[in-house]
């Protein structure tokens, strides 16, 4: 990582400046200053940490993970084998057929919100949408529990955003970090300042903002300026950003796709240390040509979700990192008369890899022609808990809204324990 | 909701004894107002005397050096941003700051009251209780119609009585009346409606009633369902166009009731619920007449006209009874809610929650509010006034407490500023309006120019978490560090930069006008040697004295109201 020069000039007179004000009896909480560089070598390796494969509109659980071959509602696919004997899945998934030893495949889920922005939400949140409430995303939850303070990167970042409650009651320290689908920083993240400017500057700002704490403890204005660090230690980890060397080692081990380059950001992003990383692929509710679209969707999010699994592997990630994959709703059994499958919650599937949990795990059934759960149902509670569960985050942990206790899985929802290690 | 939690389901915790305490309670508001009121008509002691000596009893039991009292530049700063939403201008600080008369703070303080921009500031922070920023409902976020009527109350000073029954009454169209807007956020929705109510206009919390009979509290589900009642027959009616908006009129019809089904946990698809009677929280039952045994009604009112009122208005009932100056909670928690909005924290906080398992600190103090309040027939203005003429209200904001809101309120609170505070401070400070008009700009109707609220609201908008408390976030600093308010940093004639450049003043003169500009206080001697040394370190200080404007801009002092 490159460490621009000015960088060095302020930090030395941070360096400064901490030691008299500690002197003076005041400590402010500068650690982080002096790490940047050393901050992902420092990582500890066994941080539990996230990523989120978004779906978005709805991927069809029929030309994915639970095929009905033969029967009425079974669609145009073949069913493969994979490397877990006995379990097939479609054709159109021949990577993920041969890392099925890797994941549990949840083929049970029963949700209660059938359309897009309800089923977003839900699934960002694990709540239905309620007047007056602004629930955190999950994304939001993991970074408030897993996040560092004092971290140089965001520690919830999307790359192509779905849902938009963000950090919800939870407050703008848990935002996300919203990257383009191209993966272009939001608005506003990049100093345009020339550096020396930018560092005098800085020094000024420091020397208000030392006069003001002398005087004011206020808790507010002590996180008001790490804020401010942290925006501006930001400046220093762009080049995570910037991934097109890195893309040409493994366009082929993601796939030459979008959504294998946002893959691999995720990757670089989760190696540095982030603890939540979603990303995003649209277009998948295809109530018109829903098979044409499966076969354009699903060839290259496989690569790219195979070759994931696979780097995070050959780094010694995946065992720390949770790989989720989901979309807000299934597709129905029923094909209607435009070759397209509406939207569907009563059956579907969603899948899980790594941290935490079991791999080579199909949990539930659902029925003959895939209309309802045969066994096991699994709710977005129980998903959600699930996840929460296998990152180390207790399902029953309580935040308040008001006075309104929200616990980060709704009240009465099950860890699905059979898939957990 | 799905699911409850059982763990924290109490068995009865209500029923008659809490019926008892409540009438008992509610006799001795009554008989305080009674002693309040005879005061009061002597003219014989001020409000502001009761709160301070209430406070003050506080810090001497408990052993509480309170903060010094506040210097005046605090003063001016905190109470132009409590009063008007914004910081006093250059030549306004420097006035009062060299003010001699010994009671030139009451005198500014009467005079803000007078301003046009406290109506302007007070409707905004009451419009925010009653919607905030992401209100449900389709057509809510476009209510200009119901701020101009809000702004209305607030310069006639109507009382709060008055204008909450009018909303709650919501009689009108929201275009031309404005009012009815508050219901249209909860269409169809009377369960919604009613937390909104009695959370907003009384300070309790029934939301969990809408579930299950209150794990700690003397609510039950029909107490909710009781209340919901009232709503029950409210339908959201589209009444035409006007100006390119939606008039929304709140009908009324004659049937329909709530139905109950019993605790969420043992309801069954498809078990039909039994009707709920209309009854006042803790009080008795609706009398209601009875329509004609063969009566019937259209099952919607026709969109395009003004729904005909009903024979019989369940929703005026309440409205009534909401508002009467008897009403155990009314009176108690506006005092309660306008005492947070000043003092940082309510005498009961959260001010939604008055219950009796979340006791007041200063409870002889709170029942002599809210008796003051009715006395004095819930004349907000005349309220306010006393709580900043205070000494609590006056305490200095630095010290050692580390709470942003002090508990027991020895030192003054710290609090964000809101978006629309700090937009308007920041214009005040860098002189962005005199800028316009020197340059004969057109003047601009957008509230948010020139920063425009998506930036605004979404940087800005919601600084706190869900319990109030401010949370530092990163983006922000993205905003303003990165080029986001560049454009109050002009150089036009007549703003800030242009002064302090091409002035023939000494640079210490220039810094004391930087200062007294954006945090309405003179330097001291650190910091105007610190900052004549940042102005002439080279020869060309135009780039300097930019940077040294954004920097008082962003900074904690002027982020916070201290």
């Amino acid at each position: 990582m490159k460490c621009p020069n000015f960088e060095h000039v302020s930090r030395r007179a941070l360096l400064k400046g901490t030691l008299a004000t500690a002197a003076g009896g005041s400590l402010m909480n500068w650690g982080s200053l002096f790490n940047s560089q050393a901050t992902a070598a420092e990582v500890n390796k066994n941080q539990k940490r996230c990523i989120l494969l978004w779906m978005n509109g709805g991927v069809s659980q029929f030309e994915t993970f639970d095929m009905k071959p033969g029967r009425p509602t079974g669609g145009l696919f073949r069913p493969i084998s994979t490397n877990l004997p006995g379990t097939q899945v479609c054709e159109l998934m021949p990577k993920i057929a041969q890392n099925m030893d890797k994941l549990t495949v949840i083929r049970s889920m029963r949700t209660s919100q059938v359309d897009h922005p309800g089923g977003i939400h839900l699934m960002h949140t694990g709540y239905s949408q309620a007047a007056g409430i602004r629930f955190p995303e999950i994304g939001a939850v993991i970074a408030k529990y897993l996040g560092r303070d004092g971290s140089d990167l965001p520690n919830f970042i999307k790359i192509f955003s779905h849902g938009n409650t963000g950090a919800g009651f939870l407050g703008p320290k848990f935002q996300p970090f919203a990257l383009s689908p191209e993966g272009r920083l939001p608005t506003f993240s990049t100093s345009n300042l020339n550096p020396q400017i930018e560092s005098r500057r800085n020094e000024l700002r420091n020397f208000v903002e030392d006069v003001y704490a002398r005087r004011h403890k206020a808790e507010t204005a002590r996180m008001h300026r790490e804020a401010y660090e942290a925006a501006r230690r930001l400046q220093n980890v762009h080049d995570v950003f910037k991934i097109d060397d890195e893309w040409n080692k493994y366009r082929d081990l993601y796939g030459d796709s979008a959504f294998g380059r946002r893959c691999l950001m995720a990757r670089r992003l989760i190696e540095e240390g982030v603890p939540f990383v979603e990303v995003g692929q649209s277009s998948y509710d295809s109530h018109a040509d829903n098979f044409v679209w499966h076969r354009a969707l699903v060839p290259p999010m496989e690569h790219a979700w195979a070759g994931l699994m696979t780097d995070l592997e050959q780094r010694g990630l995946l065992e720390h990192t949770l790989v989720v994959w989901m979309g807000e709703i299934g597709r129905t059994p029923r094909v209607n008369n435009r070759s397209g499958r509406d939207h569907y919650v009563r059956s579907w599937s969603t899948a899980l890899a790594g941290a935490g949990v079991k791999g080579g795990v199909v949990y539930g059934e659902s029925d003959l022609d895939g209309i309802d759960v045969k066994d096991n149902p699994v709710t977005e509670g129980d998903f959600f808990a699930t996840i929460y569960q296998a990152l180390g985050i207790d399902p029953e942990t309580e935040h308040y809204n008001g006075v309104r206790p929200i616990p980060i899985a709704p009240f009465g929802s099950d860890v699905v324990k059979d898939v957990l290690v | 909701m799905r699911g409850e939690d059982s763990a924290h389901y109490l068995e009865d915790s209500c029923g008659t004894p809490a019926m008892i305490r409540s009438l008992s309670f509610s006799l001795s508001t009554v008989l305080i107002f009674f002693v309040v009121a005879c005061a009061a008509a002597r003219g014989d002691d001020q409000l502001r005397n009761t709160i301070d000596s209430r406070v003050e009893a506080v810090w001497k039991a408990k052993k509480i050096a309170p903060a010094e009292s506040s210097t005046d530049a605090e003063f001016l700063r905190r109470v132009y941003l409590d009063l008007l939403g914004t910081i006093p201008t250059f030549d306004e600080a420097v006035a009062f700051l060299d003010d001699k008369a010994v009671d030139k703070r009451s005198k500014l303080i009467d005079r803000l009251l007078d301003d046009p921009r406290f109506a302007g500031h007070q409707s905004e922070v009451w419009d925010q209780v009653l919607f905030g920023r992401n209100p449900p409902g389709y057509g809510t976020d476009k209510r200009e119609g119901f701020q101009t009527w809000l702004r209305k109350q607030f310069s006639d000073n109507t009382p709060y009585d008055q204008w909450v029954k009018a909303i709650l009454m919501a009689e009108g169209n929201t275009v031309d009346d404005g009012a009815p807007m508050f219901f249209v956020q909860y269409r169809n929705q009377p369960e919604d409606a009613t937390e909104a109510v009695t959370q907003k206009f009384l300070g309790v919390q029934l939301q969990c009633a809408r579930c299950h009979d209150h794990p700690f509290e003397p609510w039950t589900q029909l107490d909710f369902y009781g209340t919901a009642a009232f709503f029950a027959r409210l339908q959201v009616v589209d009444a035409g166009k006007k100006n390119n908006l939606t008039m929304y009129a709140i009908g009324e019809k004659n049937l329909g009731d709530v139905l109950f089904t019993g605790p969420v946990t043992e309801q069954e698809v498809g078990k039909k619920g039994e009707p709920v009677k209309p009854k006042f929280l803790h009080g008795d039952a609706l009398v209601e007449p009875e329509l004609p045994k063969d009566f019937e009604e259209p099952r919607n009112f026709p969109n395009g006209m003004m729904p005909p009122k009903p024979k019989f208005s369940r929703k005026d009932q309440l409205a009534s009874w909401i508002t009467k100056a008897d009403n155990p909670y009314f009176a108690r928690a506006v005092a309660n809610r306008v005492w947070a909005q000043f003092m940082g924290r309510g005498i009961v906080h959260p001010v939604d929650n008055m219950s009796e398992s979340n006791e007041p600190s200063h409870p002889e103090l709170l029942d002599e509010l809210a008796s003051a309040m009715v006395a004095h027939k819930f004349d907000l203005k005349w309220y306010i006034r006393e709580l900043v003429n205070s000494r609590v209200y006056q305490l200095s904001g630095s010290g050692s407490v580390i709470e942003p809101m002090p508990a027991l309120f020895d030192q003054a609170r710290t609090r964000p500023l809101t978006a629309e505070e700090l937009l308007d401070s920041w214009n005040v400070a860098t002189g962005y309006e005199a800028m316009q008009q020197a340059a004969k700009a057109e003047p601009s109707t957008d509230r948010y120019a020139p920063l425009g609220s998506g930036y605004l609201m979404r940087f800005f908008g919601t600084p706190n978490n869900g319990v109030g408390d401010f949370q530092g976030g990163l983006h922000e600093h993205l905003y303003m560090n990165n080029g986001g308010i560049a454009r109050l940093l002009g150089s036009g004639k007549g703003g800030l930069y242009d002064r302090l450049l091409n002035s023939e003043s000494a640079w210490e003169e220039r810094v004391d006008r930087l200062y007294l500009s954006i945090l309405t206080r003179r330097p001291t001697d650190e910091e105007r040697k610190r900052f004549v040394a940042y102005f002439t370190a080279e020869k060309d200080p135009r780039s300097r004295i930019g940077e040294a404007i954004w920097v008082l801009m962003t900074c904690s002092e002027f982020r916070f109201n201290h």
